[in-house]
């Protein structure tokens, strides 16, 4: 090809990459949700906790603390902070003590206080219960609380007003210092619920970068510090390392890898060409993305560049298979048809993905399999004519006539691969330890100092329990509260016997409309009342009158329509229990907060026996006992892909006979992989499944080439030449993520690092072998 | 001891640091409140405790039993046969100005009252006031002012008026024990707190 069309060549595929550039930065979404890597939720439990796990109140709540000055400074910078909060439209709610009793309760709502308490459920609202509670009542103005209830007096001699705040007040809090939550351990404690769902890091870096800019808003700081802990915390710290690490490991590999094949090839030009058909793949991959839906998720691209690699194997084919005398484009024709079954077989490999059905492996799928293809293609019809006229023979590389004799010498033994196979099995069988990690608390790369100091807070707090929630399931929103008033007192009674600390149930919040109906009969009317206060207040000195605001509220109360969730959402502890029902295939769900679950079994058992209406929901047990089917579902996929797979292979090479000496070392190595996981101890994950698929695509291309047992000596050299280069590189970019301090790079890195190793002593040592011919099969 | 000049006498930190007592302190109290919501005056008797630092014990005798013990800004009051209850100090400053007050008092501490109040002292040796005025305007619609009178080292009445109107009237040591009429009006236990006769 004359230089002018190579260079015309060269410009039309840099400007083709630009633009699909282009069309990828202004068509692709990134998310972040993590979520996008759970599977598909099949129950109507699953679809629930799915649902909690990003967006339930319990996954959005921060836990705050200011620590580092005296308790006075402490108490106005908690205070000044719930301010900015409260104000921030980021926040859906924060709490830093006591609330105020008053302004809980819309002032439209609060005739239904004798509708809420359950203050006359034992004895009615007589001249007895008032005489009592008047003299009590004077007793409180001769007392120190005199100036706090006088205000109160007027309207609510019982003073229901503070048995609901009561009521409602968080069910274990931490002591009051001013108002405010102070401990003495961890200073003044805050919680915060963020609009934001828990598990969206980029959302909660938002929210926790405008909290942070409050805190430092506030006045007179001095030494304070502000502490931040909670889910939506964790999912940024988790991002923050996954980024850092794979920026450190990328940069680190990137050089690695230009050294690499400059001292493979020593040609800048074949390596910045060599280049592009990834650089082809990377693009079309994403602008498959931005045409299927236009996301991608943040682990998708990280772990779909990473599948990608393989696709640096075909430039590296081309480069290092062509000898000094042959022009590049007709060397390509000579490796194309094992070129394309390499290529096809990957691409088969990774379709896999698809069938999982997880929503972010489809998208890796997506991306990885349009990848391939592309890189493939440029690789076969583009890269060629632009390559060099003249290159040095890949087959005379110093030293690899010497490390060829070597591993020619290599002693094969027949028995190697069935004696290998028996020890993989055995090893498999044998090996102690479960072969499933089920904890995915193993996973996490959140460091044990946070989570313990989550736990302490959390306590501190009296915050719900992360993992347990009780879950009453009814036909309508109704018979919840009622079904909630119904085993309350058995949770009472659970909380005496140590079982918890305490249960948040909703009926908490709002008696059934059954409750509110007969609390309703039993409130006397205005004539009754009038006269039982005159008998009450008969030798008291309580102003004449004082008390009509009462006498009205209550009759006021007699006449109310029952209050309804729906009503009573727009008041603080309206919108508590509003997260707490939720309405979902036509029936409806109540979600009963846990404080300090000590003995989950003996509640499991107590829920067991209610009729199936109650269930301990163990977000743990139930998100591991989900993933565990699911990953009957990957495997089925992947047994799928590998039919495929070894039927594209056996055609490709014409007959099993050939194919054999492909799948066989594939296979074995795979094995070998698993098994050296097994006695290591490590139990696998997705993630490790991933990895060994990966591991597998890349064995599978050592096999291809090195089956093709060439007479020419200097053919073999290339071979070895592009294999070894290809191993080097696959050794570099798995070895730095395994030695990362991420578990799930490190599971995959290392993973991946050993299957490389296992499949290129397989495929070298297993395939036909001219001086030591294998029999037929 | 030489007879001190009455200048020399109302110097208020001379004055308050002669209060300082050791604790625990005791003394008899008889408080006499004027509530808004009331027709005539509630009267308590019974013994107030220092116990040192921010800790204070208020037994209630007649017309009924009760006991407040407050310990920093934790204050619980337990009467027989009811649960107790629980407050915290920040959602009553004007009581918490008011123990500040007595506080500093007990324990001679010019630079803590001075730290709530502004301070002015009237009268002399035998028969002193100092009027506390809350520094903070917040505190200030809360707590329009207290006046304490006593003789030489001894504290006779606190008197606590409070934003909202309502007065109350602290008596303490031998005044404690003084008979009062059935409903005493502020303007004579206004005299009696300046040493003069029970109307």
């Amino acid at each position: 090809m004359r230089p002018r069309t190579r260079g015309l060549l060269l410009v039309l595929w840099l400007a083709a990459l630009a633009a699909l550039g282009v069309f990828v930065v202004t068509g692709l979404r990134v998310e972040t949700d993590l979520r996008a890597f759970l599977p598909p939720p099949r129950t109507p439990v699953q679809r629930l906790l799915l649902d909690q796990i990003g967006k339930g109140p319990g996954s959005r709540l921060l836990l705050l603390a200011i620590r580092g000055a005296p308790a006075t400074d402490l108490t106005r910078l908690s205070r000044g902070l719930a301010a900015a909060l409260a104000r921030d439209p980021r926040f859906v709610l924060v709490a830093d003590g006591d609330a105020n009793a008053l302004a809980t309760l819309d002032p439209a709502l609060l005739p239904y206080r004798y509708l809420l308490t359950p203050g006359f459920d034992t004895q009615p609202l007589d001249a007895i219960t008032l005489r009592a509670a008047l003299e009590q009542r004077l007793a409180d103005l001769g007392s120190p609380a005199a100036s706090l209830l006088e205000p109160l007096l007027p309207g609510d001699p019982t003073l229901e007003t503070l048995a609901l705040a009561r009521r409602w007040a968080p069910p274990r809090a931490p002591a009051l210092h001013d108002g405010v939550w102070l401990s003495p351990r961890h200073g003044a404690l805050l919680v915060a619920q963020t609009r934001a769902p828990g598990f969206d890091p980029a959302a909660q870096a938002i929210a926790l970068a405008a909290l942070r800019a409050h805190f430092a808003a506030l006045p007179q700081r001095g030494a304070a510090r502000l502490e931040v802990s909670g889910p939506g915390y964790f999912s940024v710290v988790v991002d923050r390392a996954v980024r850092r690490s794979a920026d450190r490991i990328g940069a680190l590999t990137t050089l690695g890898f230009v050294l690499l094949l400059l001292a493979a090839y020593r040609s800048v030009p074949s390596l910045l060409l060599g280049a592009l058909p990834v650089a082809t793949g990377a693009l079309a991959g994403l602008a498959a993305l931005v045409l299927i839906d236009g996301g991608a998720h943040g682990i998708t691209l990280a772990f779909g560049f990473t599948l990608l690699g393989v696709a640096q194997e075909y430039p590296i084919r081309v480069l290092s298979h062509r000898s000094a005398t042959e022009t590049a484009t007709a060397s390509v024709r000579a490796l194309w048809p094992l070129l394309r079954t390499a290529i096809a077989s990957t691409a088969i490999a990774y379709a896999a993905f698809y069938a999982s059905g997880v929503p972010g492996l489809q998208q890796l799928a997506v991306f990885a399999v349009a990848g391939v293809l592309a890189a493939g293609l440029a690789t076969r019809w583009l890269l060629p004519p632009l390559l060099p006229a003249r290159v040095r023979d890949a087959a005379d590389t110093p030293g690899l006539a010497w490390l060829a004799a070597r591993f020619d010498a290599l002693p094969r033994p027949r028995a190697l691969p069935a004696l290998l196979l028996l020890a993989a099995l055995t090893a498999i069988a044998l090996a102690p330890g479960p072969f499933w990690q089920n904890d995915l608390g193993a996973l996490t790369p959140v460091p044990p100092a946070l989570l313990a100091r989550d736990a302490a807070l959390r306590r501190a707090l009296g915050a719900p329990d992360v993992r347990y929630q009780l879950l009453l399931q009814a036909p309508t929103a109704d018979a919840v509260l009622a079904l909630s008033e119904q085993v309350t007192p058995a949770l009472r009674d659970l909380e005496r016997r140590g079982v918890l600390g305490a249960a948040e149930l909703p009926s908490r919040y709002l008696p059934s409309r059954g409750v509110q109906r007969a609390r309703q009969a039993r409130l006397p009317d205005r004539a009754a009342l009038t006269a039982d206060l005159a008998v009450a207040e008969h030798g008291l000195p309580f102003r004449p009158g004082l008390f009509a605001p009462f006498i009205r509220d209550v009759e006021r109360a007699r006449a109310l329509p029952p209050l309804t969730p729906a009503v009573f959402e727009r008041t603080p502890p309206g919108a508590r229990l509003a997260s707490m029902l939720v309405h979902q295939d036509g029936r409806w769900y109540g979600l009963g907060a846990l404080v300090d679950v000590r003995d989950p079994q003996a509640l499991a058992h107590w829920a067991a026996a209610q009729g199936g209406r109650v269930r301990l929901l163990d977000l743990k047990a139930t998100s591991e006992q989900w993933l565990a089917a699911y990953r009957t579902r990957i495997l089925e996929a992947l047994a799928g892909s590998a039919l495929l797979l070894a039927l594209a292979v056996t055609l490709a090479l014409h007959g099993p006979r050939r194919a054999w000496h492909v799948l066989a070392p594939m296979t074995l190595a795979t094995l070998l992989a698993l098994a050296t996981l097994r006695v290591a101890g490590i139990g696998l994950t997705l993630f490790h499944l991933v990895a060994l698929i990966l591991a597998a695509g890349l064995g599978l291309h050592y096999a291809l080439f090195f089956e093709r047992d060439s007479d020419d000596r200097a053919e073999r050299r290339r071979t070895l030449h592009a294999t070894l280069v290809c191993v080097a590189a696959a050794l570099l970019v798995f070895g730095s993520l395994a030695v990362s301090g991420i578990p799930v790079l490190r599971a995959i890195g290392l993973t991946v690092a050993l299957g490389v190793g296992y499949h290129f002593a397989l495929s070298l040592l297993m395939a036909p072998h001219r001086r030591l011919p294998e029999p037929d099969r | 001891m030489p007879a001190p000049t009455p200048a020399a006498t109302l110097a208020p930190e001379r004055l308050i640091a002669g209060l300082a007592q050791p604790a625990p302190a005791r003394t008899a109290f008889t408080e006499v409140r004027y509530v808004g919501v009331l027709t005539r005056p509630l009267i308590l008797r019974g013994e107030l405790v220092w116990l040192g630092g921010a800790r204070l014990e208020r037994d209630v005798a007649t017309p009924y039993r009760e006991t407040t013990r407050i310990d920093g800004d934790r204050v619980r009051v337990v009467r027989p046969g009811q649960p107790p209850q629980d407050f915290d100090l920040g959602r009553a400053p004007e009581l918490k100005g008011l123990l500040t007050g007595f506080r500093a008092l007990l324990s001679g501490d010019a630079a803590l009252l001075r730290g709530t109040f502004t301070v002015r002292a009237s009268g002399d040796v035998r028969a002193w006031t100092l009027q506390l005025a809350p520094r903070d305007a917040a505190l200030a619609r809360r707590l329009a002012g207290i006046s304490v009178d006593g003789s030489g080292h001894a504290l006779r009445c606190l008197r606590m008026d409070q934003g909202n109107g309502d007065t109350s009237f602290t008596l303490l040591g031998a005044l404690a024990t003084s008979a009062l009429p059935a409903t005493p009006t502020p303007a004579a236990l206004a005299t009696l707190c300046a040493g003069g006769p029970l109307p």
